[in-house]
């Protein structure tokens, strides 16, 4: 049994918890974070979409695109159960701007435009930040042709279906596409290998020029830049997009992924490489459930081994369904702390729903909203979770990320902008000064 | 086009019918309004002998049941499975009940002992069970194997093809006209007999052509749960004393089933949260651990009973029924309705010899129970499959589990297209090979149509890694654009979804959460 002290304890170490951290720390806080394993931030495509602009058709030109801060006020103002109308999105740019710089060595700064990303099933992704690797891809920058690229015998990644779907931004300003097939440089056992095999494949020395050399072979000269699969290196120290670029003399850049996916890998990854570096203490492990804010958290270690953290500020960071931040066992409970759970978008709709069959808090439509994949806490304007009685559990308790209800994290386009925001607020309302 | 007979319904009653007349020389057109097996033949217990309450109903049933399971086993042994069926008792009086079943069905009576021996998980208490003869036949790859036997015999089957309305004239049928729901297009096909076999649909289809179908609509709710929680049919009785059971199915348990009037929409049927409820509340009283089993859907089928008053069965047994709807002006017309799975075959014999009967044309012998099934011949081994095709033993077990003698024709391409041995998903045991060739050669029109033919997202995982691949393997061979290639892989998922919908639970909840992120942008 060791303990820690510190001023603020993280839960939960994807994407909300880590930025939440990074704030806590930035703004001169002692920070614990306690994570269990890769949770929803890992199996996400790896770009980080904001806000969908719900205003504009497939057709509008690119170039004019809302600004994703636009698209998240106009979707404040349409779902007033949604974390971004009940925190406002005042601190959104500021927050994303803290997100970018933190995990420079995978973004690509922002630059307040939306970006426009081919996703793997022939869609397009609309996202405000994306990944070094992915960013020459962005089709309203992209001028010229772009050859998406498949590679022979990589079953996973269809070239012309992924075509298909930029080609079809065509009318709104975006480029024109073909579909090329070229080898993969380094032998036979490609089916062998799952997407992240492909990408590790392709940080060992000579692999990535191999490649980029077979790009310049397979590839027209007015090509302006190559699509390829999300499988440009796991680690961004092996530079593995730059690699292959210059031995194909144009710019690459990998498409959006479902998971699992090597981007969503690569952007977990970074989030624990850059915890290290600002120095927020990590523990690899689980916290058990009970406590408030101030008492001691018991932190089982996967040794067995246990370590007890003592903070005056928690943020819950937990995620929902896939991380066990919340769970439903019959009805919706989240089991760290107890707090009650609303599973509606509906301010008005209350906490009973949390009972309700399954049945009733989802409708037959698949892509309709769903409620009960909305379910999380309800929480305040600070980011704090409130109680039965609609008041803050604690002064010093605040939650980020998908653990928060009232938007599909998974499935609306607002998840890990949400996760940037609350993790930024409650970061920084844990390391501040106390507000009753 | 002119055929002998037209053929109404993709389910086992049609195809079986539709292999037969085939078999016997006619020429068949099959219609089929959705993918096979799509109603009852499919959605059901797909359990060959049905316990002691098949039994109480019907006692010729343990005979027939018998001489069933004996004829599929020889036509499509790789599709049967053997799982003894328990019926334990907890009181005297239950045991009293049991022990006169004992005589004529030739049931074995265990001791406590033995049941808790054989079934560790039952609930304490119970002083013995019944044991009876018990198999399950996959229904999915049986309704598949059948279609493509018929069409080997020179059927043609078309799914996805409804029949809007049978033609008459001068108080005769002549055809049926058509509407093909994939490419809009509608035509008349020609025949003197028309053999309605659709079931629940039945009524609807009759009203429209001028006769009169009376059903008794039952509908039936499993839960499917992950992993094996029991190694026979177990029996047990839910809160008004209903009779439930859980059985193994592959890696799966299946637990069911309720029985409910249903006289709505067959087309609009969901399970319901009581359903739901109601399976797993009787199914915990009986196996315990199921309690914290993951469900990992609901299925659901309108079995089709012809109603008393209707039911002009001249069979030995009851449950189906060979209408002729000659007297209402439509000569030509006969409804086959109801019935069991487990006897589909003597049903479409009795169908065909009705039908020749009609046609005017002498007895032509039956050979269904003699010739097997499509791959029913003596299957390879898993592990020489395997080491020739170069795949994992587990997958090649699948295959061969699915298509039995034809699974070195599955294979095959894998020595030429080292691709296709890409495992789409490891938990069906699928292989890019496999998915290839039910495109090619399994009637596959769309993509959820691989649900049935190989299980294609049917699984605990919803799609999660195979939906998208499976759907680029099916756009290359069937020729699809992108376009519909993203319609076809949106339709997949929103089948899933309304199986999972009212079971959300546990980890298929937070599946369901990955799964929803994956293919967020799929169908928009």
């Amino acid at each position: 049994m060791t303990a820690r002290a510190a001023d603020v304890l993280v839960v939960g170490g994807g994407l909300a918890g880590a930025v939440a951290a990074l704030a806590a720390r930035a703004a001169g806080a002692a920070v614990v974070l306690v994570r269990r394993g890769p949770g929803a931030t890992a199996y996400s495509g790896g770009a980080i979409g904001v806000a969908p602009d719900l205003d504009s058709l497939p057709s509008d030109p690119l170039s004019a695109r809302r600004s994703p801060l636009e698209s998240a006020r106009r979707l404040a103002a349409r779902r007033p159960g949604h974390p971004y109308a009940l925190l406002g999105v005042a601190a959104l740019e500021e927050a994303l701007a803290f997100a970018a710089a933190e995990l420079s060595a995978v973004l690509e700064p922002p630059d307040g435009r939306p970006r426009f990303l081919a996703h793997v099933s022939g869609g397009i992704s609309e996202c405000a930040l994306c990944q070094r690797t992915q960013a020459a891809g962005d089709l309203r920058r992209v001028r010229g042709l772009v050859a998406v690229v498949g590679l022979s015998g990589h079953l996973g990644f269809d070239a012309r279906l992924v075509a298909s779907g930029v080609a079809r931004r065509l009318a709104a300003g975006g480029p024109q596409a073909l579909a090329v097939e070229a080898a993969w440089p380094t032998g036979p056992a490609l089916a062998a290998l799952d997407p992240a095999g492909l990408a590790r494949a392709l940080e060992v020395p000579g692999a990535a020029e191999a490649l980029g050399s077979a790009l310049r072979e397979a590839l027209p000269r007015k090509v302006a830049v190559a699509l390829l699969p999300p499988v440009l290196g796991l680690d961004p120290a092996a530079r593995v997009p730059e690699r292959v670029a210059a031995a194909a003399g144009l710019p690459v850049a990998e498409a959006v992924s479902d998971p699992p996916s090597v981007p969503g890998l690569r952007l977990d990854a970074a989030l624990l490489a850059r915890l290290d570096s600002a120095g927020v203490e990590v523990l690899h492990g689980e916290a058990l459930p009970g406590g408030r804010p101030g008492q001691r958290k018991a932190v089982v270690l996967p040794g067995g081994g246990t370590v007890e953290v003592t903070a005056p500020a928690w943020i819950l960071a937990s995620g929902r369904f896939l991380a066990g931040g919340v769970v439903r066992c019959g009805a919706l409970v989240e089991p760290l702390l107890g707090l009650p759970v609303q599973a509606s978008e509906s301010g008005a709709a209350g906490v009973h729903l949390a009972g309700r069959p399954a049945a009733t808090l989802t409708v037959r439509e698949r892509r309709a909203p769903q409620p009960l994949l909305a379910a999380g806490l309800k929480v305040d304007a600070s980011c704090r979770p409130l109680g039965e009685d609609g008041l803050p559990v604690h002064y010093r308790l605040f939650a980020a990320g998908a653990v928060i209800g009232g938007h599909e994290h998974a499935a609306d386009g607002t998840g890990l902008g949400v996760g940037i925001l609350t993790g930024w607020l409650a970061g920084r309302g844990a390391a501040g000064p106390v507000r009753r | 086009m002119g055929y002998d007979v037209i053929i109404l319904g993709g389910g086992v009653n049609g195809l079986g019918t539709a292999r037969d007349c085939a078999q016997r020389g006619l020429s068949v057109l099959l219609l089929e309004k959705g993918d096979l097996a799509g109603g009852a033949s499919g959605g059901g217990s797909a359990l060959l002998h049905g316990g002691p309450r098949a039994l109480r109903e019907d006692p010729g049933a343990a005979r027939r049941a018998r001489e069933a399971s004996a004829e599929l086993l020889r036509a499509a042994p790789h599709l049967m499975a053997r799982v003894p069926f328990l019926q334990p008792f907890g009181t005297t009086a239950e045991e009293a009940e049991g022990a006169a079943l004992l005589a004529g069905a030739g049931a074995t009576r265990l001791t406590a002992e033995a049941l808790y021996r054989l079934e560790p998980g039952l609930r304490p208490g119970l002083r013995g069970a019944l044991r009876l003869e018990e198999w399950v036949v996959d229904p999915w790859r049986l309704a598949v194997a059948t279609a493509l036997s018929a069409r080997a015999e020179g059927a043609e089957v078309r799914t996805w093809t409804e029949a809007r309305e049978v033609l008459r004239e001068e108080g005769r049928v002549t055809g049926v006209r058509w509407l093909d729901a994939l490419t809009g297009d509608t035509g008349v096909a020609r025949a003197g007999v028309v053999l309605d076999a659709t079931g629940a649909w039945s009524p609807g289809l009759a009203a429209r052509s001028g006769a009169t179908v009376r059903l008794r609509p039952s509908k039936g709710v499993h839960l499917v749960l992950e992993g094996r929680r029991c190694e026979h049919v177990v029996a047990g009785a839910a809160v008004d004393g209903r009779p439930v059971f859980a059985c193994p199915r592959g890696g799966e348990t299946w637990i069911g089933a309720t029985a409910t009037d249903s006289f709505g929409d067959p087309d609009d049927l969901e399970a319901t949260h009581d359903e739901v409820a109601y399976l797993l509340d009787a199914v915990g009283a009986l196996l315990p651990a199921t309690r914290q089993a993951r469900v990992t859907r609901a299925t659901w089928a309108l079995r089709a009973t012809p109603r008393a008053a209707a039911a002009a069965s001249e069979a030995p047994w009851a449950g189906h029924a060979l209408l002729d709807h000659a007297a209402e002006g439509a000569a030509g017309l006969l409804s086959l309705v109801g019935g069991r799975l487990a006897w589909h075959r003597a049903q479409a014999e009795e169908a065909t010899d009705r039908v020749l009967a009609l046609l005017g044309r002498g007895p032509v012998t039956c050979r269904t129970r003699e010739v097997p099934l499509p791959g029913g011949e003596a299957a390879p081994e898993p592990a020489a499959l395997a080491a020739r095709f170069g795949v994992p033993v587990a997958v090649a077990a699948q295959v061969v589990a699915r298509h039995g003698a034809t699974a070195q024709v599955v294979l095959g391409p894998c020595l030429e297209d080292p691709r296709l041995r890409l495992v789409v998903c490891r938990e069906a045991g699928l292989l890019a090979a496999e998915v290839v060739h039910c495109a090619r050669h399994e009637l596959v029109r769309r993509l959820r149509d691989l649900r049935t033919r190989c299980r294609l997202a049917v699984g605990a995982c919803g799609g999660l890694d195979c939906a998208r691949v499976a759907a680029q393997l099916c756009a290359r061979e069937l020729g699809w654009g992108p376009a519909q290639l993203r319609h076809e892989l949106a339709d997949l998922l929103e089948v899933g979804w309304r199986e999972r919908r009212a079971v959300l639970d546990g980890p298929q909840l937070a599946q369901e959460e990955l799964l929803r992120g994956a293919h967020w942008g799929v169908g928009r």
